[in-house]
């Protein structure tokens, strides 16, 4: 075997294993709004288990909903939020005033959000049983997990 | 999982401070200022930023603890979530407010090049 083919032997199996390598890294990337999606799809199949009576399961399952679409929400109003305080501070001439009514609507935004989290919740509550709440929460899948640390960070 | 998403809509997001970046921006001010004292001033105020952030991330830390404790219980009423919840937004009005005063004490210590150069990549077109 000449020295050139045996080199030329060796970079095709670098070129190959990077090719792979870079394959199954990319297999398993998922984002955090992916992994959230599928917690929310096994917490519903965990209230379709855990209750019974077609109608409290149906109800239970429209409010977390509702919970889902209220996280995407809270995450942009977030985004929004940052990215409007970083506007207002990079400008040296900003009076204080802007930033006073800029905080007050956040402070609204806040208010409204509770607001709408309580209704939701006491829904909730009336909805499900005590230890239906409990075998609910406690549920776990692999997504699950993932997503509570994803959602604790918005 | 119920109390994770019910925890974080009640915060209203996992930090509700707007301006603690500020107080990263020690380095930044090392470069954008001479060494002297305006730049020493500049600096102090950064730290007491960083200190109070600090303080407020503990505050978040608790506030979290509580929520989930009382959310866990399905028989709590809303006048008990209210409670953790009232003692919570006056926490966040607070930071907020002293923020605030040290973005203005750090602006006033600042001059607008200095500034410009220090946030320009915030700055709108």
């Amino acid at each position: 075997m000449s020295e050139r083919f045996r080199i030329g032997r060796i970079l095709f199996a670098c070129v190959c294993f990077a090719f792979l390598a870079s394959a199954c890294a990319g297999k398993d990337d998922v984002t955090p709004v992916e992994v959230e999606k599928q917690a929310f799809e096994d917490l519903r199949e965990q209230i379709r288990d855990t209750i019974e009576n077609p109608a409290r399961e149906a109800e239970a399952i429209k409010l977390v909903t509702a919970l889902e679409s209220d996280l995407e929400a809270l995450r942009e109003s977030v985004a929004e939020r940052k990215s409007r305080a970083r506007e207002l501070n990079a400008n040296y001439d900003t009076p204080r005033e802007d930033f006073d009514a800029f905080l007050e609507i956040q402070i609204e935004e806040i208010k409204a959000n509770r607001e709408r989290v309580s209704r939701t919740r006491q829904a909730l509550v009336a909805t499900v049983t005590s230890e239906e709440y409990d075998a609910i929460e406690k549920a776990r899948t692999k997504a699950m997990s993932a997503a509570i640390a994803s959602i604790q960070s918005i | 999982m119920l109390i994770a998403i019910f925890t974080i809509l009640f915060l209203g997001g996992s930090s509700t401070g707007l301006l603690e970046y500020i107080g990263e921006t020690e380095d930044t001010i090392k470069i954008v200022m001479e060494k002297d004292d305006r730049r020493q001033g500049a600096l102090g105020t950064v730290k007491a930023m960083q200190i109070r952030t600090k303080a407020r991330n503990k505050q978040v830390k608790n506030a979290r603890k509580e929520f989930s404790k009382t959310l866990a219980n399905h028989e709590v009423t809303m006048a008990d979530i209210d409670a953790v919840w009232d003692i919570y937004f006056v926490e966040v009005e607070d930071y907020n407010s002293d923020m605030l005063e040290l973005r203005f004490e750090l602006r006033n210590r600042v001059t607008r090049e200095e500034w410009q150069k220090m946030f320009s990549a915030d700055q709108s077109e």
